[in-house]
């Protein structure tokens, strides 16, 4: 709707490309958010202020291939989930394009889609439907979702019952069940309880090298370094850094503490105690 | 998105598509994703029974409590006696009910649904349709009471009452178009769902559900004196609709004509108006629909 930037560009896609933004931005509206009131906006069109808003993602250019693993790093309101967001088709770029060659299955937030009234089974169907599966695909990957999930009984109970970690192991069996082409993984890794984690681990793994795409959200560093063959930081909406994991976690964990020590200092020459100013 | 992606590239870019774009893409998105508004009826379902002591049975109960109330306010309050009111009301308070569910939940399909939104790219435009066709199941259940208010006016029972499902595929039209409309609209102005229900309750009196439209001019001095009120009045989609409903359960509005065939041409009239409607207020919504993940 605010796509008054720049048009799209030339695409240049190899063939072994997944994932192509250019120039992508993502600017958000901020008349409209959460808070606001018809009282406030209609004052806004009287008195005529001028629009209030800022790009969440602005000028990303990533390419991802096929087999590859991307971690998203960077602190928070950085944009990394935003970024997910619109690999997911769920977010319109306000300018730029992006490209996807493939099946893209998204776990953004584990299970906050899920109907609470509803059986994990019926979440199950529904989710399959929302999705845009056949009805019979869903019901074949059925008992494999709910083998992997492992949470028995539970099932055909009502997902207000669920404790979140089944609840996550629900969303994760779903998102990783429709055999996806590109996978979208945003701060999984770290749900459920250790065993699960382990299991979560080891299928992320196994996707990643069946020739998935992988695009990975994680505040563990460990994770990205290990597992991902490439990492990109982002702080406030553009890409500080894009290239080599072990690269990437050093430049963030420096301007992290960099920062830190930045705080730290002013809060001194305030007067203030730094461990209270963090 | 998801369907494209499955068949292989799919590319977004920023901008927006013209009007007959967006009428194209929603009706392919609405009848291809057809299990979708079945799986979601079935859930909303699922969930109005559950809740309750008394379940579905409320279906039924609730336009009974609702006529009766209006019955006791009327004779109270009105001179005018009519003949079999309670029929000659609840004729009206059944579709008005199903409409007034129809918007009030349709204030809430999209923004109900935020946690979903974020999380997986699908077209919203099935969850006003989804809203719209499970009220329509309370619409059927009401039904249920009707005949058996009928029980007690034998006499107007007749084949007139097969225009019913007529009446009511125009009225489903008709309220396909709000629910659209105030699906999208609530997510940015989230105060609409407070203002609704007064809007609604005032257009309910506005409309000739409890009065019959020609005797307006005859019992208002206001409306005997200023023509235009009428004319204003009858263009009114609910004194098109009460009318034709009124007349295949009721019959005239003088309470001895028996039961006629409805007005088919202002009906005809509604259903054309209805489907601009739809596509006016489907142009809406898919304008907004790329920012809902946003402001949610």
């Amino acid at each position: 709707m605010s796509g008054n930037g720049s048009g799209p560009g030339p695409i240049r896609t190899g063939r072994g490309d997944a994932i192509v933004t250019e120039d992508l931005g993502v600017q958000y509206d901020l008349r409209f958010n959460r808070k606001t009131a018809m009282r406030e906006s209609l004052a806004k069109v009287v008195l005529r202020k001028p629009p209030e808003r800022f790009w969440a993602l602005r000028h990303v250019a990533i390419k991802l291939a096929h087999g590859e693993s991307l971690g998203v790093i960077g602190p928070n309101g950085a944009g990394k989930s935003t970024l997910l967001q619109v690999l997911a088709g769920i977010m319109r770029p306000s300018e730029g394009s992006v490209e996807i060659n493939g099946a893209v299955s998204g776990l953004l937030t584990l299970g906050a889609g899920f109907d609470q009234e509803l059986s994990g089974r019926e979440n199950i169907l529904l989710g399959g439907a929302f999705l845009g599966l056949d009805d019979k695909v869903t019901r074949e990957l059925l008992p494999g979702i709910v083998e992997y999930a492992d949470i028995g009984a539970f099932i055909d109970a009502p997902i207000k019952t669920y404790s979140s970690g089944m609840r996550a192991r629900l969303g994760f069996s779903i998102a990783t069940a429709v055999d996806p082409d590109i996978l979208l993984l945003d701060e999984v890794l770290s749900t459920g309880d250790a065993t699960f984690r382990e299991k979560s681990k080891a299928r992320v793994i196994e996707l990643v090298r069946s020739a998935k795409a992988v695009v990975l959200v994680t505040h563990d560093m460990n994770w990205v370094v290990e597992y991902c063959n490439r990492a990109v930081l982002l702080e406030k909406g553009a890409v500080v850094l894009e290239g080599p994991p072990d690269e990437v976690v050093q430049l963030h964990l420096d301007r992290t503490a960099a920062a830190k020590a930045a705080k730290e200092a002013a809060a001194r020459a305030a007067g203030l105690d730094p461990r209270i100013a963090r | 998105m998801f369907e494209q992606a499955r068949h292989g590239v799919s590319r977004e870019v920023s901008g927006t598509a013209g009007p007959l774009t967006m009428l194209r893409e929603a009706i392919g998105e609405a009848l291809s994703r057809r299990r979708l508004v079945r799986y979601l009826v079935a859930a909303d379902m699922k969930k109005r029974g559950s809740d309750t002591l008394l379940g579905n049975l409320w279906w039924i109960l609730d336009p009974l409590l609702q006529m009766t109330v209006y019955v006791i306010f009327v004779t109270i309050i009105s001179n005018r006696k009519q003949i079999d009111y309670p029929l000659f009301i609840f004729a009206a308070i059944l579709p008005w009910k199903w409409y007034q569910a129809v918007v009030t939940d349709a204030c809430s399909a999209v923004v109900s649904q935020a946690g979903l939104i974020r999380q997986i790219a699908f077209p919203k435009i099935v969850l006003p349709i989804a809203v719209t066709t499970a009220n329509t199941v309370g619409f059927v259940w009401g039904l249920i009471p009707l005949f058996g208010l009928m029980l007690f006016y034998v006499d107007r029972i007749t084949p007139m009452l097969l225009w019913i499902p007529v009446i009511a595929a125009v009225q489903y039209v008709f309220s396909i178009a709000s629910a659209i409309f105030f699906a999208a609209a609530n997510v940015f102005f989230r105060d609409l769902g407070n203002v609704v229900g007064h809007a609604l309750r005032l257009w309910w009196f506005l409309s000739p559900g409890l009065y019959a439209i020609d005797h307006l001019d005859q019992d208002v001095g206001f409306v005997r004196d200023h023509h235009w009120v009428q004319v204003v009045a009858n263009l009114n989609p609910f004194a098109v609709l009460f009318t034709a409903y009124r007349n295949v359960i009721y019959g005239g509005s003088d309470g001895l004509t028996p039961p006629l065939p409805p007005d088919l041409l202002s009906l005809a009239i509604l259903l054309v108006v209805s489907v601009g409607l739809i596509g006016l207020a489907t142009i809406v919504f898919k304008r907004a629909e790329p920012e809902f993940a946003k402001v949610l």
